[in-house]
């Protein structure tokens, strides 16, 4: 299991756990941020399982774009950016 | 159209009934059973609340809170780990329905947190808000918030720090070192501060206050819970706040 955390450019800390061989095992994302709808994360957790340990920023972010999108969410204090930025410095 | 709204005057429980109070009146709002509410609240036992995101063990030293009988709870709305000390704050909530209240989160709490910093102001005390969610007297927060929209519910609860025991703060919470680096402050007492240091007002003086703040402009009664809140509450408080399960959900 990788941690990694840091306090992200919207203000709030960000922290994800990972586990990880050639691809992305389970992931937690803890953090004092803001994420309306709460559950939101979950779904956003189990999408990155399966992920390959080289998976790009980009695609990251988009996979968080569009669970955001689809559940019409708002994040407060992070950006899926940030939450890319974390798990990708964890996955390095 | 006037809304009316039920304020709960200052009580005190434990934190699990606490919180357990705030979801079984978002229900209740959201089934059209209860008024938007506003209520002040103290904790008893002492207790550390945590954000609905934060891993419990990573925010919390759980032997010092068993040591010294301060409880922990996860909450239902997100943000930081707050240590409520009964002596030392008075914490408030707000449910009503979300379309009152601009769609635009910041600007939501910006309101809320107006009533806040207004009844700081008649106590003289010049409070500024900083988004996301904190008050600031002179650069130090006094007050933090957190807010949660459920089912077109607006729930925003939060605290005003009206004395200060670092020590057990900093005994029960484990205090983020990046936090403070980013911050690029030294200590606590640097950006933390309480009503206590800058007004001679008692603790009911100060509620006060905010209770006046809280009601202007409104059309609002003094109410009590009624029997279905308080049923639900109390399930809501042994059946998921004091559960393992929601307890180490993360």
């Amino acid at each position: 299991m990788i941690a990694h955390s840091k306090k992200v450019k919207e203000g709030k800390i960000v922290k994800v756990e990972v586990e990880v061989d050639d691809v992305i095992k389970k992931l937690r994302i803890t953090g004092d941020f803001f994420l309306h709808p709460e559950e939101v994360l979950d779904d956003i957790e189990k999408s990155m399982t399966g992920l390959k340990k080289d998976v790009s920023f980009d695609t990251i972010v988009l996979k968080i774009q569009n669970i955001v999108k689809d559940h019409n969410s708002q994040m407060i204090g992070i950006s899926p950016e940030s939450i890319a930025e974390v798990l990708r410095e964890a996955l390095k | 159209m006037n809304l009316k709204w039920r304020v709960i005057g200052l009580e005190t429980h434990d934190a699990y009934l606490n919180m357990a109070l705030d979801e079984a009146v978002s229900e209740g709002v959201r089934a059209g059973s209860s008024l938007p509410t506003i209520r002040f609240y103290n904790w008893k036992p002492n207790a550390v609340s945590i954000g609905y995101f934060q891993g419990l063990k990573d925010e919390v030293n759980l032997d010092v809170c068993r040591e010294l009988d301060v409880d922990c709870i996860r909450r239902w709305t997100g943000g930081g780990a707050v240590y409520h000390d009964f002596e030392g704050e008075i914490t408030y909530s707000v449910i009503a329905p979300a379309n009152i209240f601009p769609k635009n989160i910041i600007e939501s709490y910006r309101l809320i947190c107006g009533w806040l910093v207004r009844g700081l102001e008649s106590l003289g005390i010049e409070a500024e808000f900083r988004p996301v969610n904190d008050i600031l007297v002179k650069g130090k927060k006094i007050s933090g918030s957190a807010q949660t929209r459920r089912g077109g519910i607006l729930l925003q609860h939060g605290t005003l720090l009206y004395g200060l025991d670092l020590k057990t703060m900093f005994s029960v919470l484990n205090v983020n070192r990046q936090k403070i680096t980013d911050k690029m402050i030294e200590s606590a007492q640097e950006r933390v501060t309480c009503v206590c240091k800058h007004s001679d007002a008692g603790k009911m003086e100060v509620y006060e206050a905010l209770i006046c703040a809280f009601t202007e402009g409104k059309d609002y009664e003094l109410g009590t819970w009624s029997m279905d809140e308080l049923a639900r509450a109390k399930e809501l408080a042994e059946g998921k706040y004091r559960s393992d399960e929601w307890m180490y959900m993360r």
